[in-house]
């Protein structure tokens, strides 16, 4: 399995060339601009400017040239090794088990030519810096070396036949996504602070006049601004979601699902089955209507620690979905019916969401003597049915069941969550009371599993008290998976 | 859910827990003594409503240097079974959390310098969701515990 040291693509060259220009304009684009503006920008000057900007393009190509020829890999004695530095000359060696996952991505450059830039990484590295980066490999030198490096993991090689797609998303589900993704606000804050710096950027006579042409007459331009606000905050996160999304390719095999996606700049990801750790299937306000879901994944790193949360699919029927993970991850393939919450949990749920509303209600309620009618007062009165009739939404939508020994359990914020997990998956299981919860018998059941940044919970809130205390002995080590 | 966890913090952790409360609620009391001047000296409110600030930092301060200490310490409780680390602990919201020795990672004590004078320490056991603790054991019990759970997180073998 030993081999050759070997080079990457001489696309690493000008990738390498054009990161190190990149790194040193910031340095050279301020003086530069002075220097230009403080001559007058005669012939002279202008092709001086010119030439410092030869001589930088010169420079990072030599070294780009130089950095490609001192960086090598290989795959031998059970280890990645990766030599790079033209200078100071760095050897980095990762043992294969301790490879977390090999990914691609393929930048604007690297599909230009045909490569893409393969990641490895382990799980001792940070989320954002890969531990080992090959900015250019041909794709089927990248697909080797994938092999090379999990085959290790993988035992005997039944890789042949290559990964089966298990699911794409099309066109049309694309735009839906986009469109129902509920990034809007996301956009609007984007948006805002855009003016912000087109406020900035302005000269203060030329925004005066624009105000003062733009300026809100009445109510309806009031209203029209904010439509267009909301219309392009809306197009904006459909382009972003078209963006990260496009072309998604879920695949399997054998115990690696791979993902694959991305407008201009292509990702693959890996994600071995043995490191899920939960599932959650969400279902979005925009679209519980038109009974759509997207999957997501907790996975963990390698030693159980660091981990992420990752799209598995972004958007298929709710329906499907059951489905889609027979086919992905067949250990979090269940949906048994549900137990809903005792009806003595309503009230709390009611009184947890009506709470703030009322709390602001009567905090106001002076000032509004004061300052308004007494009317205003009473109309405020009128948010507290929304937020109650929320309150009985999230009621009539938790519940929790455990089938064989996987705990699902759902829950509804905006969005409807449903997550599931097997018991040797749970770090820790916890039941909570509050004194109220305690005078209505009732108690918050509380699940972790392992995922990025400490984990993330798996939780019913008011739950039965004998349920939930029944629920967290069933989850012991070593219980028998109990049949329904 | 069995009974309470059989075993209790170290009673220092309650004189402990006095000092550390007082500490922590002297900026509450400085912040309700300045509320009351600025409610006194510059919106001119009668005595005794302009001293209610005051007096609730203080009832607050009182409670966390008296009483929370005491009602934390009789909660507090802990159990290291053979397949389970058992915690119950909370004033107000009462959390019983159970965790398996198979998912503890590795295990930690860990002392202050306050904690040092009363000779307490902080068992820290981390899974891959993250730390749990049993605070402020006397050290040799402390060592005691942690040692009994790496022995017995060596022996899980289910998973």
């Amino acid at each position: 399995m030993s081999s050759e040291p070997r080079h990457l693509h001489p696309a690493a060259m000008l990738i390498d060339a054009i990161k190190s220009i990149r790194r040193s304009l910031s340095a050279f684009v301020i003086p530069g601009v002075a220097f230009l503006a403080s001559r007058g920008f005669d012939a002279r000057t202008i092709v001086l400017v010119l030439l410092g900007a030869l001589v930088v393009a010169v420079l990072g190509a030599v070294w780009g040239f130089l950095s490609w020829r001192a960086t090598t890999y290989e795959v031998a004695g059970g280890a990645f090794r990766l030599r790079q530095g033209v200078v100071q000359k760095n050897e980095r060696t990762i043992p294969l088990d301790h490879v977390q996952s090999v990914d691609t991505v393929q930048g604007l450059i690297q599909r230009l030519f045909g490569v893409v830039e393969v990641r490895v990484e382990t799980a001792g590295g940070g989320a954002s810096e890969p531990d080992a980066s090959l900015a250019a490999l041909e794709r089927a030198d990248a697909e080797a070396l994938r092999r090379e490096i999990e085959g290790s993991r993988r035992g005997p090689v039944e890789a042949e036949e290559g990964p089966a797609v298990l699911r794409r998303l099309g066109r049309r589900e694309l735009l839906v996504a986009g469109a129902t993704s509920g990034q809007i606000g996301v956009a609007l804050s984007l948006i805002a602070v855009a003016s912000q710096l087109f406020d900035n950027v302005l000269s203060e006579d030329l925004a005066q006049r624009l105000v003062e042409t733009l300026a809100p007459r009445s109510v309806t331009a009031v209203l029209l601004i904010v439509l267009a606000l909301g219309l392009l905050a809306w197009i904006l996160a459909i382009g972003g979601t078209v963006l990260a999304y496009t072309g998604f390719t879920l695949s399997r095999d054998g115990e690696f699902l791979y993902i694959r996606r991305g407008l201009l700049e292509r990702r693959e990801a890996t994600i071995p089955l043995a490191r899920i750790q939960a599932v959650r299937v969400v279902e979005g306000l925009l679209r519980q209507p038109l009974g759509l879901a997207s999957l997501r994944v907790e996975s963990a790193g390698y030693g159980e620690d660091a981990g992420v949360s990752t799209t598995l699919f972004p958007l298929l029927p709710r329906k499907e979905a059951q489905g889609l993970l027979l086919d992905a991850a067949p250990e979090f393939a269940v949906a048994p019916p549900l137990n809903p919450l005792p009806r003595r949990a309503l009230r709390r749920y009611v009184f947890r969401s009506t709470a703030p509303t009322l709390f602001l209600i009567f905090a106001a309620a002076p000032a509004s003597f004061v300052v308004f009618d007494l009317a205003w007062g009473l109309a405020a009165l009128l948010l507290v049915l929304p937020a109650a009739f929320y309150g009985w939404l999230r009621y009539r939508d938790a519940g929790w069941a455990l089938e064989g020994d996987r705990l699902i359990v759902r829950s509804r914020l905006l969005t409807r969550t449903t997550a599931i997990a097997p018991r040797r998956r749970l770090q820790w299981r916890a039941t909570v009371r509050s004194p109220l919860q305690r005078r209505a018998h009732l108690a918050t059941f509380q699940a972790q599993v392992a995922s990025g940044g400490g984990g993330k919970e798996l939780r019913v809130t008011d739950l039965g008290s004998e349920a939930a205390e029944t629920l967290v002995y069933d989850l012991r080590p070593g219980a028998r998976p109990r049949a329904r | 859910m069995k009974a309470e966890p059989a075993e209790r913090l170290d009673p220092r952790a309650k004189t402990l827990w006095r000092i550390t409360g007082a500490l922590g609620a002297l900026p509450l009391l400085a912040g309700g003594a300045f509320a009351s001047w600025v409610l006194l000296r510059l919106a001119d409110l009668p005595l005794l409503l302009g001293i209610l600030p005051f007096l609730a930092a203080g009832v607050l301060f009182v409670a966390l240097a008296s009483v929370v200490p005491d009602l934390r310490w009789r909660r507090w409780r802990y159990e290291i079974r053979t397949n389970e680390v058992d915690l119950q602990r909370g004033v107000l919201w009462v959390s019983r959390t159970l965790v398996p020795l198979a998912r503890i990672q590795h295990v930690d004590t860990q002392s202050g310098p306050l904690q040092r004078r009363f000779d307490l320490a902080t068992v820290i056991f981390y899974t891959a969701a993250g730390p749990n603790r049993i605070p402020e054991l006397s050290s040799p019990v402390a060592a005691g515990a942690r040692d009994r759970i790496a022995a017995l997180t060596r022996e899980q073998d289910e998973l």
